[in-house]
């Protein structure tokens, strides 16, 4: 087996926690190596330079692994889950096809079980994490207003906000006539050039990735400077295990080069940034005599309390066009009106609106997000006509809390194309969350209403929309209850750092990845003032 | 089945996606311009390719069922119906035709052009938003903070 040359920190995976280490870790000195099983995205490979752009939605520019079936994806069983996970494997990961909606978790995200007894509180906060997210929005380039009553003052944005256009200003106003909250959304999506990076030009699908970098990808953002700074990047190494010295500490990992070969790289440090489902596969795929379980998984919980934000979506049909194709995809306004916990709706904790743009001309054909298909036949002409650039789409984004049962396991047949064996996901929506998303979609449908809306529809569980994977190798005091320590330490080996998506104690009701980010950044920093 | 079979009823393939979706309103039907990508993508996948060859079968054997000699022979109402009965008996065939007829044509050109939309690459061009002031947030943030302190 070759053995590479030893690094101080090895961080596998390029996405977005994975690339913030890499650069704060770099931009101090700190030796950088990162593995990634994906590889760079040409710019110009993007679909948006094809006139068939929307085609390619459903094959090889799908969120979901298994459609998409590129030879740096590995397969996930998600059939006894009823979101499919989403993930990309690219340097900038999945921040290569997420929507760039860039909120923040609130102060009260942090303190769930003190305020609201349910879940745990986290052993960090707010106030601690401020200064990350701050230095995450310069890094990423956010658009927005400041002034947001649902959050504490932020600094200031670095663009104004993506504009409303007809179709953000005409929900807005339903929220408006309802006296609801209602926000620009914070997006991670440049309105004016910045930091070297172009503005958007509102071509439309930020899913299916930004082919000028004005969506805020890690590639774009972060890698430039870390490799700069001096952080070496192996593209297509796809990790096997994590390997252990005999003092117990984690010394770096085995993986498949390009060409297939097997490789060792030697770190003094490993940091995981893999996502919620691919950190908890490795670590169970890292068994020894020391970790029959699962390497760092005394607890038993490595793989569990996955959270998905589950998604309900509404869509409102309107009788006037409202350029819903023009401008990003996933962002326009957001709501919190229903976010914090008021026990007489009947569940406990929230959700926000995130209300996206309107639908290109074949999703508008399959439904969307909604799922129902234009009718065929002699009536089709009309009802096409009748729904498209006439609709807008709320997505309620409820907060799940961590159950035991919905975990990332190992699957007994499934593997890769190296062979390694693949994740199988097991997760049912709770009852509290049924509630919240119910209770959503009968808002939404005002909020619609209120707005214009002649005719409204919804899906009450969108299956493809596991954006958002966490909870897995989850952060605490406590080793009998939680993964990693309070800075990101696994408590069973104190060298083994998770940043990704899988530390997270609860999922608040917005987007996570600001806030992936920011913690991957404390992380970072506490490595740094300790020198890894 | 042998490869390319499918390709060889395009003809029959044709006429179910008028069907599926007549010419209307200045837009052509879509066997017209979905036809060339549902065959594509059936080329494409042996799996797909018997599906919609089997699928095509119980269409003829339906409109044969009618009392005509095919469905090219029925009327539009006729076929309509024929493919209402399909539709109902082999609802995984007629899920995969549909989707894919509704990906070719509204994927294609013509289309895009006739619903008011350039048919081009999105890049470089991108879409134009007309500058607009900054929204009236006052109502929002008379409220005062809406966040609880932790």
């Amino acid at each position: 087996m070759a053995t590479d040359d030893p690094t101080d920190v090895l961080v596998i995976g390029a996405g977005a926690s994975g690339a913030a280490v890499a650069w704060r870790l770099s931009g101090a000195g700190i030796g950088v190596v990162c593995l990634e099983q994906g590889d760079w995205v040409d710019p110009r490979a993007y679909p948006h330079w094809r006139a068939d752009w929307e085609l390619h939605r459903q094959t090889d520019w799908s969120a979901e692994p298994n459609v998409r079936r590129l030879p740096q994806d590995y397969p996930v069983n998600d059939r006894a889950s009823s979101i499919s996970p989403l993930m990309y494997n690219a340097v900038g990961g999945s921040t290569i096809h997420w929507s760039a909606h860039f909120p923040r978790f609130r102060p009260s995200d942090f303190r769930v079980r003190s305020l609201d007894g349910v879940a745990d509180d986290w052993p960090i906060d707010y106030a601690t994490l401020e200064p990350f997210f701050d230095l995450n929005d310069r890094m990423m380039g956010v658009a927005g207003i400041t002034g947001d009553p649902a959050y504490p003052p932020k600094s200031p944005r670095q663009t104004p906000p993506i504009p409303l256009d007809t179709l953000g200003a005409t929900i807005a106003g339903g929220f408006e006539r309802l006296g609801w909250h209602w926000w620009p959304s914070d997006s991670a999506i440049l309105t004016r050039d910045y930091d070297g990076r172009r503005a958007c030009v509102n071509c439309g699908p930020c899913d299916l990735g930004c082919p000028i970098g004005a969506k805020a990808s890690t590639d774009v953002t972060y890698w430039p400077k870390a490799l700069a700074a001096g952080a070496r990047l192996v593209t297509r190494a796809r990790v096997r295990e994590i390997t252990l010295g005999p003092d117990g500490l984690a010394d770096g990992a085995i993986y498949y080069d390009r060409e297939g070969r097997v490789r060792a790289q030697k770190a003094r440090a490993v940091v995981l940034a893999a996502n919620g489902i691919g950190t908890p596969r490795l670590l169970l795929n890292s068994r020894s005599a020391r970790f029959p379980d699962g390497l760092a998984n005394r607890s038993g919980l490595v793989g569990r309390n996955l959270m998905f934000h589950p998604y309900a979506m509404v869509r409102g049909t309107f009788d006037r066009p409202l350029g819903g194709h023009r401008g990003p995809i996933g962002c326009s306004i957001i709501s919190q009106e229903f976010y914090e916990t008021d026990l007489s709706r009947g569940f406990v904790r929230g959700y926000s609106f995130q209300v996206a743009r309107g639908l290109s001309p074949i999703a508008s054909a399959n439904g969307g997000s909604v799922g129902d298909r234009v009718p065929w036949g002699r009536e089709h002409r009309r009802a096409y006509d009748e729904r498209f650039d006439r609709t807008i789409t709320v997505a309620i984004i409820g907060e799940d809390l961590p159950e035991p049962g919905n975990r990332v396991d190992l699957d007994p047949a499934l593997a890769d194309d190296h062979g390694i064996p693949a994740p199988a996901v097991s997760y049912t929506l709770s009852e509290n969350s049924r509630r919240m998303l119910d209770h959503g979609i009968a808002r939404g449908r005002e909020a619609l209403e209120a707005a214009g809306a002649r005719e409204v529809a919804f899906n009450p569980l969108l299956r493809a929309g596991g954006w958002h994977l966490m909870g897995t190798a989850r952060m605490g005091r406590d080793p009998a209850t939680s993964v990693i320590d309070p800075e990101g330490r696994c408590h069973d080996v104190p060298n083994l750092y998770i940043v990704d998506g899988s530390a997270m104690v609860t999922s608040a009701g917005v987007n996570p990845t600001s806030t992936i980010q920011a913690v991957a950044l404390y992380v970072a920093d506490g490595m740094t003032r300790r020198r890894a | 089945m042998t490869p390319g079979a499918l390709a060889a009823r395009r003809d029959l393939l044709a006429l179910v996606l008028d069907t599926l979706v007549p010419a209307s309103a200045g837009f052509p039907g879509a066997g017209a311009v979905g036809l060339d990508h549902v065959l594509a993508v059936a080329a494409a996948s042996a799996d797909l390719e018997s599906l919609l060859w089997r699928g095509l079968q119980v269409v003829e054997e339906a409109a044969r069922a009618q009392g005509g000699s095919g469905f090219a022979q029925l009327s539009p109402d006729d076929r309509e119906s024929v493919l209402r009965q399909v539709e109902q008996s082999h609802a995984d065939f007629f899920d995969a035709l549909v989707r894919h007829t509704y990906d070719g044509y509204y994927g294609h050109p013509t289309v895009v052009a006739r619903l008011g939309l350039d048919p081009g690459p999105l890049q470089p061009r991108g879409h134009r938003i007309e500058a607009a002031d900054l929204p009236d947030l006052t109502r929002v943030t008379a409220r005062g903070p809406i966040y609880r302190q932790a």
